[in-house]
């Protein structure tokens, strides 16, 4: 029996609140609209501010590197990077924020005996961290490979024709110091585009050096016409306009085999999301650890250029959305408190009939929350469709379902609703019931 | 005496909505209030209902003085003691007419939906329960109102203008109800410009511009009996013109039943 009365109570109080919303359908529709504009606009404008910038840093970041990793070989023997100090290194980058790599060995080849700088990489890899990098073809696979336009043009070559490339010792003998030397200057340039130098510059080192070389037999050999080698299919020619253009790239397990030699990585390029003080700190925590016989250097144009941009479209997006949001809020603020403006006369009513002000507040509370909840999921829902339509059509990216902010924008919506109705629901109260009769 | 009023006076500038009037009413009597349009009648049911608080002067229900009540005590009063008929009924219009004669039930203790039909049925109402106050009549809308007023038991019941928006046979039967209730014991006040109604009661007084100009008793056997319990008849300090001096009740002609049955409006 206790439990009766509560239970009938809490009945009518549901059946206040089914009344009001269901069979003032018009109003109620009215709150619910005004609630479902501004979950809508709040979820849409958060929903891209939030991940267009992201997206648009990822992007950017997949320009290219922004920090580099070069061996230091001192005793002028050429082992490049190890894969183990390759995993080493990733692990040290990765312990700053998210990063992707790829590696890089360099050897200086002949194709027509003119001389070449190939890179052997994992396709996978380069593919990866060079979104910006327009390969006509294929990228490079067994047995074939991706020639740069100047490479090309130079070989008269095509994508599916045949280029042999030739490998001397020789050619490379010298070029570890150069390699090394020429790694410097890839601070204040893109990565690979310095890289592609260093290999270029090793190559015209070497070409000389192995031009003017010396056969066992103390015979000067003038090899300059030798035109032995692997024939290589051209898969595809890669064009960046930078110096990845002179460089033909193989598959890793091709360069092996043509220099049948293996050896570590000349260079590792990474495209870290750190930025900043966290990549200065990434560089640093590298070079400290001397006993790994590498060096790392920033990207520093892209990198201050990237932040630089991508933080003038945040903060142009965050100012542009809030003055939105605070005047779809005072709209919706307005809404919800002109409706319940509107019942003050139930009010005066209620209070006449003996109703507490506090038992007032909760129904009218409850059913502006009520109104606010229905309201946002149907506005998260309409504002994830629009965000969804406006990233993909305006900024040509995708987008997808913020859990979070939808959960926040629904509750946030309420929590307005409610908060719109306090005012009128407090005037109300604190007037006596006799007046706000007399005035309906 | 159930109700006490004394020397109280409602002042809005300086205007004297009701100026300095005392009056008392003992359980079970049936006292209306008269007067033409802004008189001060409503004015004054306000104040004897709690939801409105006189500027001087105080008001006692049940030998509680209502100055001393905060608003939550006042809440509590309106709920237990007074059932409340207005007239333009103040129904919730998205509430059935069951439901709107339970939101009475649910502010003052339990709701009880069986209650409430029988509320309805005693007004004659019971097949139209689950209609939405839109979809009643006047006359209809007035009898739930006055269901929603009955529900809790009330001491006192406050009508203002209770026929005022009906037509004669919605009139009839509301006036029913009222002598059915008093001769339960319900003490009723019924404000109305209206002589037939007013004549219906057992006590008359006659408020002009919120003076009290007259009092008169249409039940001698009421009249005695209030006069045996030490009731005395209502009184005014007020110095307007026309204004009631002394102690002695002042008797009145209704002007509009006058003006129904063409006699001279006279005060005896």
């Amino acid at each position: 029996m206790a439990g009766k009365p509560m239970t009938s109570n809490t009945r009518m109080f549901f059946t206040m609140l089914w009344g009001a919303v269901f069979r003032r359908r018009s109003r109620a529709i009215m709150a619910v609209v005004a609630s479902l504009v501004g979950a809508a606009t709040l979820f849409c404008l958060t929903a891209i501010c939030i991940a267009v910038p992201q997206q648009m840093n990822d992007e950017m970041r997949s320009y290219g590197a922004n920090l580099i990793v070069t061996p230091i070989e001192t005793d002028g023997h050429k082992t490049g990077i190890d894969s183990a100090m390759v995993d080493h290194t990733t692990e040290m980058v990765r312990a700053h924020g998210s990063a992707r790599y790829a590696t890089y060995r360099y050897e200086n080849v002949r194709v027509n005996a003119a001389p070449y700088v190939m890179a052997g990489v994992d396709p996978t890899q380069v593919r990866d961290l060079n979104h910006h990098w327009s390969v006509d073809g294929s990228w490079p696979s067994s047995g074939a490979v991706l020639v740069g336009r100047d490479v090309a043009d130079a070989l008269g070559a095509d994508i599916g024709s045949t280029i042999t490339i030739g490998y001397r010792s020789s050619d490379n003998t010298a070029s570890s110091s150069s390699s090394s030397s020429s790694s410097d200057g890839q601070s204040s340039s893109s990565a690979s585009s310095s890289s592609a130098s260093s290999g270029q510059s090793s190559g015209d080192a070497t070409s000389q050096s192995g031009s003017s070389a010396t056969n066992a037999s103390g015979h000067v050999s003038s090899d300059i016409m030798d035109t032995k080698g692997t024939d290589f299919r051209v898969a595809g020619i890669v064009d960046t306009g930078g110096n990845e253009d002179s460089i033909i790239y193989a598959t890793l397990n091709d360069m092996q085999k043509l220099t049948g030699t293996k050896r570590g990585a000349d260079v590792i390029e990474y495209s870290s999301s750190a930025t900043g003080d966290d990549l200065n700190k990434t560089v640093s925590s590298i070079n400290d650890m001397t006993s790994m016989h590498v060096k790392a250097q920033q990207v520093t144009k892209i990198t201050s250029s990237d932040t630089r941009i991508i933080t003038m479209l945040q903060t142009l997006f965050w100012i542009v959305s809030l003055v939105v949001l605070v005047l779809t809020l005072v709209g919706v603020s307005t809404t919800i408190s002109s409706i319940v403006s509107q019942r003050g006369y139930e009010i005066g009513l209620r209070k006449a009939l003996g109703a507490s002000s506090r038992s007032i507040g909760a129904e009218f509370y409850v059913e502006s929350a009520f109104y606010g909840l229905i309201g946002g999921v149907i506005g998260t829902a309409a504002g994830y469709g629009l965000a969804h339509v406006l990233t993909t059509v305006v900024f040509g990216r995708t987008l997808s379902l913020n859990w979070p902010l939808a959960i926040g924008s629904v509750i946030l919506s309420a929590l307005i609703a409610v908060l719109a109705s306090i005012p009128p629901v407090h005037r109300a109260n604190r007037i006596d019931p006799a007046v706000v009769l007399r005035e309906e | 005496m159930l109700l006490e009023l004394d020397h109280i006076s409602k002042i809005y500038g300086s205007l004297h909505a009701v100026d300095d009037l005392s009056l008392t009413v003992p359980e079970g009597e049936w006292l209306a209030i008269v007067g033409s349009s802004g008189s001060g009648k409503t004015t004054l049911m306000n104040m004897i209902g709690c939801m409105d608080t006189p500027s001087k002067g105080s008001v006692s229900l049940e030998g509680r003085k209502l100055e001393d009540l905060n608003a939550t005590q006042l809440a509590d009063v309106r709920k237990n003691l007074i059932g409340l008929v207005f007239q333009k009924f103040y129904l919730v219009p998205h509430l059935t007419a069951v439901e709107n004669v339970m939101v009475a039930q649910y502010y003052h203790s339990v709701v009880d939906e069986k209650q409430a039909m029988e509320a309805l049925d005693k007004v004659g109402l019971a097949d139209r329960a689950h209609h939405l106050p839109g979809q009643l009549s006047g006359g209809e809308q007035q009898r739930v109102c006055i269901a929603r007023a009955l529900i809790n038991c009330p001491k006192l019941i406050l009508a203002d203008e209770p026929t005022g928006n009906l037509d004669e046979k919605n009139e009839k039967i509301v006036l029913d109800l009222f002598r059915d209730l008093h001769k339960q014991g319900t003490t009723i006040i019924v404000v109305t410009h209206d002589a037939l109604v007013a004549s219906c009661a057992e006590r008359e007084i006659m408020l002009n511009h919120g003076v009290l100009v007259g009092e008169k008793w249409n039940d001698d056997a009421a009249r005695a009996a209030y006069e045996a319990a030490g009731g005395k008849p209502a009184s005014t300090g007020s110095k307007a013109e026309g204004a009631q001096s002394g102690d002695a009740p002042v008797g009145f002609a209704d002007p509009t039943k006058a003006a129904k049955t063409g006699a001279e409006p006279l005060n005896k």
